[in-house]
């Protein structure tokens, strides 16, 4: 379904051509699920299981790999995790301290309800206090202790909007840059323009919870209609760990040891039974290529080597942190080996306090915010956070009005993608930076809003790449993450 | 609007490099150059694209022939035949002005092949046409090309090693071997033979009972008999079939949008090509069909017999190409998309020319005139016309018959009865929530609220409709919302929802052909596209061939508009010239691609491409013969198949020989058979039918593919809950069919069949790759699909060959390859199995069966068994063909 590319000036361009289906590069580039095809292609090629070079260039197709391209002009960040927080994290709660609504008992305007039957207009003073932290004295929520303590390292803005009242298309708008389905993810756009730096694990991966799939499932990750190769690589909580390169439970270690031994003594004899033919110890090749990579990602994801000052401080000795922590440990470990995005999702609706959220919040933040914290006091620790991009948000705010006005242990928010906040830290965003406002009940931004194409353009921006340039043509049209909307690199929050 | 094939130009430029002329293999120094085989062919990539095609001539410049080029533009004449120096136009090449712009510079070399040209004194290698008009030359030089000739039968040589000569391809490889001081190998045994021939002719492998039969059949008939046999099995067309959608580019999808739509019916047309190459439909009347089955058909297709029903189906030939022009964001483009990517499935299919080049200028190596492009698009536009577009639900055609129909109207009026009833219930539940809804506000609002909810929305006050925006659960409440009210009156009307459905499920189940058809009376214009771009029409062309491929004084055979006929009756005259047997091309291209089918390599080994960038035959002689062949045989592909099937070069052994190691280490003489990997669903297929799960059902709706948990693709029909996979729901045993009915989306290709090569239709693959890759090894170790197969493998061989560890070992080799263990492999399986069991001791392994239930396995025996069958099936033995 791809068509050709074309980059800027600047950009270094890639082969052009028609496109076409059945060359070998092409295929080489297109592995179902797509672990560091920049190792295999090199690989492959440094080992000779290739064969010598076509006679002719190849008119039909192009390729696409993960071999590390150069941004277009200098970039502040190399790698990126986002810890996709699904369901709408309650910004009233947690971020944006609105004193009016203990103040006033209604809210004066147009609420944009999303379940207009259980819809109140008495408004929810938040439960919690804020505090203000670091020496920037950014005002935080007590369910926030831990971010608390990194608020001088994070640039919060305040003025999320995406205008679409759902889950599933404000997720989309957020992770793809549009509200229609079949879009590539942010993920598959940054390792579609920069590559991987990393040989042996795959350039984009999604860390899934134990739990149920966030809402919109598999298409968090997808690549859309960016060649297949840029769909980020699920890593289960479970074995196999990585589906098709780790094998399920019972074969790990000794078993699948002892079954590829069988196998290369069969397939040895069989390649002295046909001598001369040249596909056969390519292909036994392959194999031992293949056990090299199921070890790279092994290694990459066992933590046992960790200190236990780096366990404890992602609360992995604490069972409420411990999924979530190993899970933001990993993508650290990730990162330093070279891959390019990782994205973190929590399970299912979990930040979707429409009722009870007296309950249901501090328990979400007793799960999240140690562990998010330590992410960034670690890689900074590392030398890392300078060059990675931390996110941590989720696809709406919540409204500050009460759903189910049913009583205390009842109350909740129902959704707001009018105005809502999201943090960032490391990779060229400013310390300690609090950017925008909503309104003085906090349900619309109304001060510097950011849109998620503005989010969009910054991120590309920091990592070298204009979202005007960065593109991919499909249907005699070029398409861009930012998708031709207006927007612009949010300067003020970058240092 | 090829924006590819204008960036494709600096590729091109490079690649004139390669062309026979520039090469320089044909071209010492001192040899004399000729316009039309050194020059032209570099100015077709560098200049004539605006010196001379298509009326442009910049400069008042046409340097499409020799005289024009003396004669010269406004700057006067570009050449000075004998004198480089005085010659402008390399004063212009070599000062780096032309081409100008960002157009890539003409290479050193062909600038120094320009000199010497003029140095020679600028000769031609014949007269030049006095007088030219504003469209292209088509030269006598392009005509001879070898593949514009008319194949000739040749007799077939006469060979030393005679008695190696089964059919007449054996003696046309073996003239060329012996020439090369080489010879055919050894035959193969017959283990191997059937084996080969299985895969080949079926896409699975024998069952070991069938591989016992041939061995022992004492017969010398053994092998034309199994030949015949397996050409009778219905899973050959099922086989073929694969091979030809592949040409034209089937699939289950629209592709083109973000949503890739799904297809219903384009399963149909798979279906009419399985059941046409079983019955062995000539395939003059198979293209026949496929390029206009509508126009042997009377309109308004209504109340169509079957053989109707089935000529239609044979247009979804013409109907595979990715149609996004239901809900794509700019319909003409997308409109234009769908022609240009039939033209390029019909050409590369049926032509084996790169005719989507001369879409925007004439083709910059093959003869083919921008103008010509148009003429071909010409033919399809009646049933294409993008003035009348018809979108693709627009252009199912119905299988009702008038039975049906009035069954159905039947049917609807009880069904909308039970409509009826619930619009009247919903409209009491609607005003039952509001009473409840307003009996929790103050009095005074309840009759203004209630009014103004009670008020159509159009002719609401101002006032009111502030009040109701104020009391969003009065203003908000909708049928649509009601759930978020009342769960249990939502329910409610649900189910008397779901009562009109179960009614409407008894009508007659209407099916579909997916078909090209016209309307009859509308003729559309074709016009020539500037530059291609759709935007900027220009001259007006008529239907006919490319003329390259037409005889200098041959009438178009293509009319404007039939008389005789309903429909304009160009693509069926268009089909009958294709087909009357003496196109260059149309024979050739087929058993090119038969003949690649077995050999891993076509005789011209570019099957999609017999033009000048294309490779030149292997065997001209031989291609040439089985063109013939085919056409004499009265195109019957069974025929064709026996003949090379029973060929001595077919029947060889795998082994190379140490000279041929040394003379051709490419094979391209066929000094022995080629080992080739099992492609995608002879893979997927030959697992099924090893582990005895195969389900061998034929035609109808495909097994549906969806993304499992972490975004995979897999068997299974959808079922999200906002985006969350839900329980698997049970394919009952479709899970095992064979491949071909496998759901092709373009966007979701099965994980398995893709890691080993099967294409993406973009539009069409004339030519699969072959890729060794790690992805490979890593899904034969790890994927689920492979490890619960090995699992049913393993329930097979004991059930087969009970609980023996000897015997089972014996089992297993026979049903994966054909064969029996030797002693050493017995020994290593054996001990295999004891050691593997010790260490599964205590683990437990999770199957998936075709209930979508999953099964827990603790035996440690059963387990090792298991494993033992995934070393089988993952191990070159099995992957490739001998």
């Amino acid at each position: 379904m791809h068509s050709n590319t074309t980059r800027a000036a600047g950009v270094p361009g890639r082969r052009a051509g028609h496109p076409g289906c059945c060359t070998r590069r092409h295929f080489l580039a297109s592995g179902v699920w797509n672990l560091a095809s920049l190792g295999l292609v090199w690989l492959l090629q440094e080992e000779g299981l290739l064969p010598a070079a076509p006679s002719r260039p190849e008119l039909k197709t192009k390729s696409y790999d993960l071999r590390p391209k150069p941004p277009e002009f200098r970039p502040r960040a190399r790698a990126m995790i986002s810890l996709w927080m699904q369901g709408g994290p309650s910004h009233l709660d947690l971020f944006d301290p609105k004193p009016a609504l203990a103040k006033y008992k209604e809210y004066p305007g147009e609420v944009k309800y999303d379940d207009p039957a259980h819809a109140s207009r008495r408004l929810l003073p938040s439960p919690w206090k804020f505090r203000r932290c670091g020496e920037s004295g950014m005002e935080l929520s007590e369910l926030l202790p831990h971010l608390g303590q990194v608020a001088d390292e994070i640039t919060l803005i305040r003025s999320m909007v995406t205008g679409v009242n759902n889950h599933g298309q404000s997720i989309r708008a957020l992770q793809t840059g549009a509200v229609v389905p079949g879009r590539p993810t942010l993920g598959s756009w940054l390792t579609y323009g920069l590559g991987s730096m990393s040989q042996s694990l795959p350039a984009f991966v999604a860390l899934i919870d134990p739990g149920q799939l966030p809402v919109l499932g598999v298409e968090n990750w997808s690549n859309g209609w960016l060649p297949s190769l840029y769909q980020g690589t699920v890593i289960q909580p479970r074995e196999p760990r990585i589906p098709n390169l780790h094998p399920p439970a019972h074969l790990k270690g000794k078993p699948q040891q002892q079954a590829l031994e069988l196998l290369g003594r069969l397939n040895q004899r069989h390649m002295e039974q046909h001598p001369g033919h040249l596909d056969l110890p390519a292909r036994v090749a392959s194999y031992e290529l293949a056990a090299r990579m199921q070890l790279a990602a092994h290694e990459a994801l066992d933590i046992s080597k960790e200190s236990k000052a780096t366990l404890k401080l992602y609360g992995i000795d604490d069972p409420a942190t411990r999924d979530f922590g190993t899970r933001c440990l990993i993508a650290r470990r990730l990162i330093e080996r070279g891959v390019r995005f990782v994205q973190v999702y929590t399970q299912n609706q979990f930040w979707d306090h429409h009722r009870g959220i007296r309950k249901s919040l501090p328990a979400a933040c007793r799960k999240v915010d140690r562990p998010s914290a330590a992410l960034v006091l670690d890689l900074k620790a590392r030398g890392l956070l300078d060059t990675t991009v931390v996110h941590w948000g989720g696809e709406m705010g919540r409204l500050p009005v009460i759903q189910y006005d049913e009583g205390p242990d009842r109350v909740g928010r129902d959704h707001n993608t009018y105005g809502f906040s999201m943090w960032l830290a490391g990779g060229g965003f400013r310390g300690g930076c609090v950017y925008g406002a909503t309104d003085e009940f906090g349900h619309k931004a109304v001060e510097n809003k950011v849109t998620h194409h503005d989010y969009h353009a910054t991120l590309l921006h920091l990592f070298g790449l204009d979202h005007q340039h960065l593109s991919f043509e499909r249907n005699a049209r070029k398409e861009t993450l930012t998708d031709g909307k207006p927007c612009r690199v949010v300067k003020e929050i970058l240092a | 609007m090829n924006c590819s094939c204008r960036l494709l130009w600096s590729v091109l430029a490079l690649l004139v490099l390669l062309t026979p002329a520039v090469r320089g293999e044909e071209a010492p120094n001192k040899k004399r150059l000729t316009f039309e085989h050194d020059i032209r062919p570099i100015l077709k990539v560098h200049c004539t694209h605006c010196h001379g095609e298509a009326g442009e001539k910049e400069g008042g410049l046409d340097l499409r022939l020799r005289w024009l080029m003396v004669q010269g533009g406004d700057s006067g004449p570009a050449i000075e035949p004998g004198d480089p120096e005085a010659s402008y136009l390399i004063e212009r090449i070599e000062a780096g002005e032309m081409p100008p712009g960002d157009a890539p510079r003409m290479p050193k070399e062909q600038v120094a092949l320009l000199r010497r040209w003029i140095a020679q004194g600028a000769p031609t290698a014949g007269p030049e046409p006095k007088e030219v008009g504003p469209g292209p030359i088509i030269t006598e030089a392009e005509r001879q090309f070898w593949a514009f000739r008319p194949p000739r039968r040749p007799k077939p040589p006469r060979v030393k090693a005679a008695h190696r000569v089964r059919t007449p391809i054996d003696a046309f490889v073996l003239a060329r071997l012996e020439q090369a001081g080489l010879t055919f190998a050894p035959d193969a045994d017959r283990r191997t033979l059937i084996r080969r021939l299985y895969f080949d002719l079926l896409g699975l492998p024998p069952r070991p009972e069938e591989v016992k039969r041939f061995v022992e059949d004492p017969s010398p008939q053994a092998y034309r008999r199994l030949v015949d046999r397996l050409l009778a099995s219905p899973q050959y067309g099922e086989r073929w079939a694969r091979h030809w959608l592949d040409v034209a580019g089937y699939a289950d999808s629209e592709g083109y949008t973000n949503e890739d739509p799904v297809r219903p019916w384009a399963w149909k047309y798979r279906d009419y090509v399985i059941r046409s190459l079983n019955q062995d439909k000539p395939l003059d009347q198979f293209i026949v069909e496929q390029l206009a089955g509508d126009e042997l058909v009377q309109p308004p297709y209504k109340d169509l017999s079957s053989r109707e029903a089935e000529l239609l189906a044979a247009t979804g030939f013409l109907r595979m190409a990715p149609d996004g022009t239901a809900r794509a964001p700019d319909p003409p483009l997308a409109r234009n998309a769908v022609i240009s990517e039939t033209i390029k499935i019909v050409s590369s299919a049926l032509l084996g020319l790169t005719v989507g080049c001369a879409e925007c200028h004439d083709h910059k190596y093959d003869p083919i005139p921008q103008e010509d492009y148009y003429r071909l698009r010409a033919i399809f536009e009646p049933a294409y016309d993008p003035k009348h577009w018809r979108t693709p639900p627009q252009r199912l055609i119905s299988l009702y018959t008038q039975a049906d129909r009035e069954k159905a109207q039947q049917i609807e009026q009880q069904a909308k009865q039970l409509d009826r009833k619930r619009l009247q219930r919903q409209k009491e539940l609607i005003q039952q929530t509001l009473e409840r809804e307003l009996a929790k506000l103050p009095e005074e609002l309840r009759e203004p609220l209630r009014t103004a909810y009670n008020t159509p929305a159009a002719k609401r006050t101002k006032e009111q409709k502030e009040l109701l925006k104020k009391y969003p659960k009065v203003g908000r409440l909708t049928p649509g919302s009601l759930y978020l009210y009342d769960r249990k009156a939502a329910d409610e009307l649900k189910k008397l929802a779901e009562q009109a459905k179960k009614i409407r499920d008894t009508k007659p189940k209407e099916e579909f052909v997916r078909a090209l058809t016209e309307v009859p009376g509308q003729v559309p214009q074709t016009v020539v596209f500037y530059r291609g771009d759709y935007r900027q029409p220009r001259q007006a062309v008529r239907p006919g061939p490319l003329r390259v491929l037409l005889p200098g004084d041959a009438p178009n055979p293509v009319p404007v508009d039939d008389p005789k006929l309903p429909t304009t009756g160009r693509r069926l005259a268009y089909a009958r010239w294709l087909t009357s047997g003496r196109h260059p091309l149309v024979a050739r291209v087929l058993v090119n691609r038969v003949w690649m089918h077995y050999f891993g390599r076509g005789i011209v080994a570019t099957p999609e491409d017999f033009g000048h960038l294309g490779a030149r035959p292997s065997h001209p002689e031989l291609l040439d013969f089985l063109a013939d062949e085919l056409v004499r045989s009265g195109w019957s592909l069974k025929r064709l198949h026996r003949l090379i099937v029973t060929s001595t070069v077919y029947r060889q052994q795998s082994r190379i020989s140490p000279q041929a190691q040394r003379i051709d280490p490419d094979n391209r003489l066929l000094s022995h058979m080629p080992l080739r990997r099992l492609d995608a669903e002879a893979l997927r297929d030959g697992v099924l039918a090893v582990s005895g799960k195969l389900n061998l059902e034929m035609f109808g709706e495909p097994v549906p593919v969806m993304a499992d948990r972490v975004g995979q693709f897999v068997l299974g029909i959808e079922n999200l809950n906002a985006g969350r996979p839900g329980p698997r729901i049970p394919l009952h045993g479709r899970e095992y069919r064979r491949s071909v009915y496998v759901q092709a989306r373009r966007s979701r290709p099965l994980a398995v069949l893709k890691a080993f090569d099967y294409p993406a239709m973009e539009p069409n693959c004339p030519r699969r790759a072959s890729s060794t890759v790690s992805t490979q090894a890593l899904m034969l170790m790890n994927n689920e699909f492979l490890i619960n197969h090995a699992h049913f493998f393993a329930q097979r061989v004991e059930r087969e060959a009970g609980a023996e560890p000897q015997d089972q070992v014996k089992r297993a080799w026979l049903l994966a390859y054909g064969r029996e263990p030797d002693a050493q492999e017995t020994a290593w399986a054996v001990e295999f199995l004891r050691r593997q069991a010790e260490v599964l001791r205590g683990r437990k392994a999770q199957v998936r069966t075709s209930d979508s239930k999953v099964h827990t396995i603790t035996d440690p025996k059963q387990m090792a068994l298991a494993s033992l069958c995934q070393v089988l099936l993952g191990s070159n033995e099995f992957l490739y063909v001998d």
